[in-house]
């Protein structure tokens, strides 16, 4: 039902229907020029913007460079420094507790969430607290984060005001090692439940209706259906929330560089990919930067390998 | 729903009734409790200086002004930096989007040798993490005379990995039969790719657009690396120099934060489904 095109864009003259012979090798030909034409902006930038620097990156690692004088080659020595660097320990044990925690709140809470929403009959509810989880994840990081060290403010913000007032004495956040990394952990909650929370409702309605029923005719629970028939069906969604969240978890970088750009009270809030921005543009040491952002590339593929042998292996339906 | 049907079975209508009702309960709070910190953002940014941040939080405005607001361009050229990210957003959508389109036409429709093998390669990108790649990117630019320019924002956005997957995995999804018919019509390949396979992806070209414009506006990352001079700074690395000092009080930072997100929310509400949408698909078929 494709009406004749009528206007045809310039390109390379199509094949008539007349010339059959040597028409097959001169159309391969001419998709091959034409591959050639549609592909080359994009291999072009993909060259000079990724491929190109991270071999640039790779190369990198073994060098030491200030970005001014020429670079020094430095054989293995940039990752035996990072072998026993205190600084790059605490920062990786950092981030993984942040990601892991991460996952964690963001499963059980999206889960929670979308079962939650999906059972709500109101109409105009439903809509409400949909927009209300979504919300903050449209929101720039930038604000986010200025907003929340105001929300969080010992003295004037609302959350020490409702602590108090509810009998428990607020901790002064951003200053006291123990609290700054868990403050840091609700705040990515808030901004980033809505994310999971929609990932987590689509895959909670491609749940096939007949199997709830079937299991309910059958004379199962709520809770039964729950943990026999809807969380098994769910697990492609659980496990790929998790990897997304994991993955975006590890680079965290926006909200721990604005609220704590020192990396906070005893670098209680340095992140891996914040030690890497101080290594590479403030302190100018590119190479070892680079050493640093090829161990965050080796656990982003791990994690991205373990994901592809998950979905074809232990996840349902795939 | 069909939630109903499933309904009739469980126990007695006032039990549910009860239920529907503590569930509403809780997820109003729920609801209220993630929207409150923006509230009390609007409320205090519309509030006289001398009066802001009292204490229990007031929740409207009162007494109300808009002066908090007047007095943002004074410490932030706040007009000067939404354009700059209005036209970074823009150029990073539109360009990336056209480039991804052509690519994932060839990718898609066009045969040549090693298709596959580099359409492996391409998507393999997806691993690799910005912070890796951002220092050599950051020479190249300053290698360039770019750095502080907005095109050292766009220009590496043109290239978008996970675009060019997503659109090529939606043009197979498109009968290739489309394509044969229009070509024995006499169409190019051109025609075929603008005229007949992008109308038809409508949906998947207008998650991308959401999701590109909406990464590029948030972006925080890349300005903070390329730009230096207030002038040049992107809404996001702006709004951060604001806490720095520059002797500006609270209520114009929370003014300044609330002509953010004011439209963000505004743009959000107008288009919720189809934004709720568009992460669930991109999401769901990574």
């Amino acid at each position: 039902m494709t009406t004749a095109p009528v206007l045809t864009v310039p390109g390379p003259p199509a094949a008539g229907p007349g010339r059959a012979a040597p028409a097959a090798k001169r159309a391969d030909r001419r998709s091959r020029w034409a591959a050639c034409a549609f592909l080359s902006p994009a291999l072009l930038l993909f060259v000079v913007f990724i491929a190109g620097p991270f071999v640039v990156a790779v190369v990198l690692s073994f060098f030491s460079w200030d970005m001014l004088t020429p670079p020094r080659f430095n054989g293995v020595g940039n990752f035996t420094t990072m072998f026993t660097d205190p600084l790059l320990y605490k920062a990786l044990a950092n981030t993984f507790v942040f990601a892991l925690a991460s996952v964690v709140t963001h499963l059980a809470g999206g889960l929670l969430l979308a079962l939650a929403v999906n059972r709500l009959m109101n109409r105009v509810l439903s809509y409400f607290v949909r927009a209300a989880l979504f919300f903050p994840f449209v929101i720039s990081w930038a604000a986010v984060a200025l907003l929340w060290k105001y929300v969080l403010d010992p003295t004037f913000g609302m959350v020490a005001y409702y602590l108090d007032a509810a009998g428990i004495a607020p901790p002064d956040w951003f200053n006291d090692p123990s609290w700054a990394l868990p403050a840091i952990i609700g705040i990515d909650f808030w901004h980033t439940i809505g994310f999971t929370f929609v990932i987590m409702l689509a895959g909670l309605q491609t749940v096939p209706r007949e199997l709830v029923e079937a299991a309910r005719s059958d004379g199962a629970n709520s809770r039964q259906v729950l943990w026999h028939v809807t969380l098994p069906m769910m697990s492609p969604t659980v496990f790929f929330a998790a990897v997304v969240t994991f993955i975006g978890a590890f680079q965290i970088f926006d909200p721990v560089q604005i609220i704590t750009p020192n990396g906070g009270p005893d670098d209680s809030t340095l992140t891996v990919v914040m030690y890497l921005y101080q290594k590479g543009f403030q302190s100018f040491q590119a190479g070892y930067a680079s050493a640093v952002s090829l161990l965050v590339f080796v656990v982003m593929m791990a994690v991205t390998l373990l994901q592809f042998r998950g979905a074809r292996r232990w996840v349902h339906g795939r | 729903m069909g939630a109903r049907a499933v309904r009739a079975v469980r126990g007695p209508v006032r039990v549910r009734q009860i239920r529907q009702v503590l569930l509403a309960l809780v997820l109003l709070a729920v609801g209220l409790v993630m929207i409150a910190p923006l509230v009390w953002l609007v409320a205090e940014s519309l509030t006289e200086e001398k009066s802001a941040f009292s204490l229990p939080p007031s929740w409207t405005p009162s007494p109300f002004t808009v002066d908090n607001f007047r007095a943002v361009p004074g410490l932030i050229p706040f007009g000067r930096m939404a354009l700059n990210s209005l036209l970074v957003a823009v150029v990073s959508t539109g360009g990336s989007l056209l480039v991804s389109v052509m690519a994932a036409y060839a990718f898609s429709r066009l045969s040549f040798r090693g298709r596959e093998t580099l359409f492996l390669i391409v998507v393999s990108a997806l691993m690799v993490p910005v912070q890796m790649t951002v220092i050599p990117v950051f020479v190249l630019m300053r290698t360039l005379g770019l750095v502080d320019h907005l095109a050292a924002l766009w220009l590496p956005a043109l290239i978008n990995v996970f675009a060019i997957f997503f659109l090529r995995q939606y043009f197979n999804t498109i009968p290739r039969e489309l394509d044969e018919a229009a070509r024995i019509d006499g169409a190019g390949h051109l025609w075929i790719l603008f005229r007949m396979l992008v109308p038809l992806s409508a949906p998947a070209l207008a998650a991308m657009t959401i999701l590109t414009f909406e990464l590029s506006w948030n972006s925080y990352f890349a300005p903070l690396i390329f730009l230096s001079t207030p002038e040049h700074m992107t809404l996001p690395v702006g709004l951060v120099t604001l806490q720095n000092g520059q002797g500006g009080s609270s209520v114009v930072v929370f003014a300044a934060i609330t002509a953010v997100v004011v439209p963000v929310l505004a743009v959000f509400l107008v288009f919720q489904r189809n934004f709720v949408a568009s992460i669930a698909s991109a999401g769901l078929r990574g």
